[in-house]
């Protein structure tokens, strides 16, 4: 019996430690694990090469799939679990962080903690329903603290550390003023707390920053960040998967809960 | 007509329920104190404590003190959360939620699925869906579950009398779901277990009767008294109510469909208004109104004059000592709900106000949990 796992690129940070959970879980109930990396040179992605028939059941990570190819493998009766992504119009069952609740927290610890007015908010990737959700979730938590979205700064982060650091840089030079960043994963929050602290500016007693997500780079990083256990998102799409090879219908989306950490680049909890 | 003696397996149970409860609230952490507390026989005490570590839901956690007088240290006794999971489900108008719990309320993990485009599906195929959902992550052995629905329940039966908004006429709800996944399954109204949410896990332990007003598509209220629930709570939406002059039916003042199409009037009046055309929430509500936009706050205010009425006669008659509002109304926030009490004042003495807390239930899978509540209330006699 073997399970199928489509990706962009196995050696992610995500995308590894989805692995690591769909493995744990996946041996343990007897199942073999076939992974098709599809995007490691990001510039040229391939095809998705699996050969998906011949599978027990199929996870799509993220957005490695497109459209058409999730509907033809869902209308053939296949089972398939998709992870942080869905697709309208299809009843595809999903497993995701509860982005709600980490940006909600995230901004309420902002706010009324650390008394923080002036946010830049660096974005996932806006094609990938993680990025889209903590946006959305992001701007209506400003209103919940009568904080104006259009007198804040959204950037271009695209869960890339690179295009992240780039985008805070580029507000250092035009010389905005903020006092708070809140990035769509930690990766891109690292990347601009470095940049910050590299410019002079001090974190957090200038500006705090913090990210969704949590992992071992943003705990020895000092990040403030929602700890969302990407492994057992991994677990839980598996077991998800074969809940269906098993008979159950499932329908709708599984969300797991976060947890706020603070660190050092955030004031303490009140 | 005769009470109907307690068969066997009714006390046992009854019994059990007793063992467990003193034991999850603190009350009794060994066999001896534990047939003082309950007042059962030493040999019933050991009987069932065989059977519930059996089961795995109490475990031996070593030696306690021995008593003034001296004599063996009693072997102490604990119960085991993660033994057994709990299913709760909450149904709105356009959407299933559900949670797995562990006995003790602490989600392991939710599941939701939209009702919106289901393509001719009956409802009652996404709840199963969303139930297998949940039953997809089990760590530990299902124990029962617990459903909320909006209307009007029988729930000592399990049968939905009316839930207009799904179709549903003298469903057996409970029977279909136990079938299926061979459990009991526990089936009330969602406001009742969104007190019950309230009451088990989200307000102080003093709280013994509160009140939750759950504000969806319909408008209805819950209340526990004692450790129970009050099952004749329900939908209060037809109730008869005025403002200025104009009388109709509690809904047509406050229902989302009335106040989205409210809304719809007043950007046409005020056309400067900054309330969205599309995609309103109770949150664009506020953060306009708070900005003084003017259509916004007539909203505002028309909403917490009547809510003032609904709180008032819930005062009145129920004389509740925690009131909760819940549903998306939350996110009118706490200033709106402080104008709210003001009111309320102005329609009932006073006194009767400030006796009761007011407070905002901000967890959108209330009613879940209240199911989970529920249905371990019922099997295990597991709250608070």
């Amino acid at each position: 019996m073997k399970l199928g796992i489509i990706t962009n690129n196995q050696y992610g940070v995500f995308q590894r430690d989805i692995l690591t959970g769909v493995h744990e879980i996946a041996h343990a109930n007897g199942y073999e694990v076939l992974i098709d990396s599809i995007a490691e040179d990001p510039l040229h992605p391939r095809l998705v090469s699996l050969d998906w028939q011949k599978l027990t059941g199929v996870i799509v990570i993220a957005n490695a799939a497109s459209d058409k190819l999730l509907r033809q493998i869902y209308e053939s009766g296949k089972p398939i679990s998709l992870v942080s992504h869905r697709v309208p119009g299809i009843p595809i069952p999903a497993v995701t962080s509860h982005n709600s609740q980490g940006i909600a927290e995230l901004v309420r610890h902002l706010v009324k903690s650390c008394h923080r007015r002036q946010f830049v908010y660096i974005r996932g990737e806006m094609n990938q329903d993680d990025g889209i959700q903590r946006e959305t979730v992001f701007r209506h938590e400003l209103m919940r603290y009568n904080l104006q979205s259009e007198a804040m700064y959204f950037v271009r982060g695209d869960f890339d550390p690179e295009i992240a650091a780039a985008s805070i840089r580029e507000l250092l030079e035009h010389q905005v003023q903020f006092d708070a960043v809140l990035a769509a994963d930690y990766q891109m929050a690292i990347a601009a707390m470095e940049l910050l602290r590299t410019a002079g500016i001090k974190v957090p007693e200038d500006v705090s920053v913090a990210g969704f997500g949590d992992a071992p780079p943003a705990q020895a990083a000092g990040l403030t960040t929602v700890s969302a256990d990407i492994i057992e998102l991994g677990r839980r799409a598996t077991r998800q998967l074969i809940g269906q090879v098993n008979g159950l219908t499932i329908q709708g989306v599984t969300t797991l809960s976060v947890q706020l950490m603070i660190r050092d680049t955030t004031c303490p909890a009140t | 007509m005769t009470a109907s003696k307690a068969t066997r397996e009714q006390l046992r149970r009854h019994n059990r329920q007793l063992m467990l409860h003193a034991v999850y609230s603190g009350l009794a952490d060994n066999r001896a104190a534990l047939a003082l507390e309950t007042g059962l026989a030493k040999p019933t005490v050991s009987d069932l404590i065989g059977e519930l570590m059996d089961e795995g839901l109490l475990i031996e956690v070593g030696r306690g003190q021995s008593t003034d007088s001296g004599g063996k240290r009693p072997t102490l006794l604990q119960f085991v959360p993660d033994a057994r999971q709990v299913v709760g489900i909450s149904l709105d108008i356009d959407r299933v939620r559900g949670v797995l719990c562990n006995m003790a309320g602490k989600i392991i993990a939710q599941h939701h699925a939209s009702l919106l485009d289901i393509e001719g599906h009956p409802v009652i195929d996404i709840v199963q869906h969303v139930i297998n959902g949940l039953i997809a992550q089990l760590d530990a052995p299902l124990l029962c579950i617990g459903i909320g629905v909006p209307g009007i329940v029988e729930n000592s039966m399990g049968v939905v009398r009316y839930a207009p908004q799904f179709g549903w006429q003298n469903l057996p709800l409970a029977e279909i779901l136990s079938n299926c996944y061979h459990v009991p399954v526990y089936v009330a109204n969602k406001a009742e277990m969104a007190a019950m949410g309230q009451f088990a896990f989200g307000m102080p332990n003093d709280s013994r009767n509160p009140v939750v007003v759950l504000l969806n598509s319909t408008i209805e209220i819950g209340m526990v008294l004692g450790d129970a629930i009050y099952h004749n709570g329900g939908d209060i939406s037809s109730l008869h109510i005025s403002r200025h002059n104009e009388t109709g039916r509690l809904e047509t003042f406050l229902s989302w469909p009335y106040l989205k199409r409210r809304a719809e009037l007043l950007r046409h009046e005020y056309p400067d208004t900054t309330l969205p055309a599309s995609g309103l929430t109770f949150m664009h509500m506020q953060y306009a109104a708070l900005h003084g936009d003017v259509a916004a706050r007539l909203l505002v205010e028309e909403i917490t004059d009547i809510l003032a009425q609904v709180f008032s006669w819930i005062i009145a008659m129920l004389r509740p000592d925690h009131i909760s509002l819940a549903g998306g109304i939350v996110d009118l926030g706490e200033t709106v709900l402080n104008r709210i009490m003001e009111k309320t004042e102005s329609l009932v003495q006073p006194e009767l106000v400030q006796s009761v807390r007011f407070s905002l239930a901000e967890s959108y899978e209330l009613s879940a949990l209240g199911a989970v509540a529920e249905a371990l209330q019922n099997e295990l006699g597991l709250v608070r």
